[in-house]
């Protein structure tokens, strides 16, 4: 029989309709108020997210443009855990981020930190394999996603730093992952003689 | 928008007038109009689209901010949002549409191709961002950006127009025409009007060797 696919997806449709009346009489129109109620599976019927006053709840491993990491020390300064290794960059498909390396004045030698970072976020594809690649967990993927700008948005080192914490709080899981990760190592590291 | 928004913090109101004056300025009601009735052009390019009709559903709903009146025609539209990678073959019609534009014209780039060329920058058909030809008011980044990071754009074009006053944009300046970009053609290659001079200099120069270049006798 001819249009029965057609009657098939306007069902769905009229079922969406009528659920979000049934939905209203169901939480006596509560619903509009909780977030958390939106943004989970069981959520039925339409709604709208009243964006600039509320957000949905992002998930976990949802990724925008990536951000450099950085340990706090005890005064307060920024340990940058990147080491301009340039695995990100290699790695990188559309090729948007750019390392400048320092190296010691006095003997030439490369230092382990980078001097300059930038990422094109106007190229960033927001693929996540620079968070994949990267060996010492120090560029990862932000939830940020409020960052239109009046001009083009080449990030540099100083925008793309952010602390350890932001980076616990965004993604809790992953970082006790990798937490754990980290000290087996060490402490592998330091059982061996 | 209330008295209180639309009030002028440097002028104190009678407290017997409170909430039924409002002192204000022209640029206030002026941007205040402009602002709530930004209708978009209805057109998307790649994939950046899907996600910039999601921001016009239910959910999202950007009717809220009274863009929801998606205008398939140039002549009634406000902003473009250039949602998409922009190719060679698009970019003469994206151009015409923007001259059809009228003032005041806004263009959002959305999305890593249209502001930058994204993951195709490089390639042989995409011209790596829409700024190249159009002044770009305000850069979406992200592949594609959510709903909601567009909606955020939006707002930040909002502010923008909030900044604007009357006695200053360029439409109303004597003299100040609606800005006409050349529309580029699609040769063998996409040649752009404004540099035709540069490559006629550049044709001349190798046309004819200059003394450095002469090979010796």
């Amino acid at each position: 029989m001819y249009g029965q696919g057609l009657i098939k997806g306007l069902s769905v449709t009229f079922s969406r309709f009528f659920e979000s009346y049934t939905e209203d009489i169901r939480w006596l129109f509560k619903r509009y108020s909780k977030v958390e109620f939106h943004s989970s599976k069981d959520t039925r019927g339409t709604f709208t997210i009243q964006y600039p006053e509320e957000r949905l709840i992002i998930p976990e491993e949802f990724r925008y443009v990536p951000f450099l990491v950085y340990d706090e020390g005890e005064n307060g300064e920024k340990n940058i855990r990147c080491t301009s290794c340039g695995i990100c960059a290699k790695a990188c498909p559309p090729q948007c981020i750019w390392i400048v390396r320092t190296s010691d004045p006095v003997t030439g030698r490369p230092l382990p930190q980078p001097a300059e970072f930038y990422i094109d976020a106007d190229i960033c594809m927001n693929c996540g394999f620079c968070a994949e690649y990267c060996p010492f967990d120090a560029i990862k993927m932000d939830h940020d996603f409020e960052i239109a700008s009046y001009t083009r948005n080449l990030l540099n080192k100083e925008r793309l730093m952010k602390p350890a914490s932001y980076y616990a709080g965004i993604r809790p899981k992953n970082n006790a992952r990798e937490e754990a990760a980290r000290a087996e190592k060490a402490a592998a590291k330091a059982a061996k003689p | 928008m209330s008295t209180n928004e639309l009030n002028l913090p440097d002028f104190n109101i009678p407290s017997e007038l409170d909430g039924k004056v409002a002192i204000t300025t022209l640029d206030r009601v002026y941007n205040f109009g402009r602002r709530s009735s930004i209708w978009p052009m209805m057109f998307g390019l790649a994939c950046c689209a899907i996600e910039m009709i999601a921001a016009q559903a239910a959910r999202y709903d950007m009717a809220r901010f009274g863009m929801e009146v998606m205008r398939p025609s140039p002549r009634q539209s406000d902003v473009m949002i250039v949602a998409g990678t922009v190719t060679k073959k698009m970019v003469p019609a994206i151009v015409r549409l923007y001259n059809q534009m009228p003032e005041p014209k806004y263009v959002v780039a959305m999305g890593a191709c249209a502001s930058g060329g994204g993951p195709f920058k490089e390639g042989y058909n995409v011209v790596a961002g829409i700024d190249k030809f159009l002044p770009v008011d305000v850069y979406v980044p992200g592949c594609p950006p959510t709903p909601q990071a567009l909606v955020a754009g939006m707002i930040k074009l909002q502010e923008k127009i909030d900044k604007q006053s009357i006695s200053k944009v360029r439409w109303y300046q004597k003299g100040g025409d609606s800005v006409e970009v050349a529309v580029p053609f699609l040769g063998p290659d996409l040649i752009d009007p404004r540099r035709i001079p540069e490559i006629k200099a550049k044709a001349a120069e190798l046309a004819t060797p200059s003394a450095q270049n002469a090979p010796e006798k």
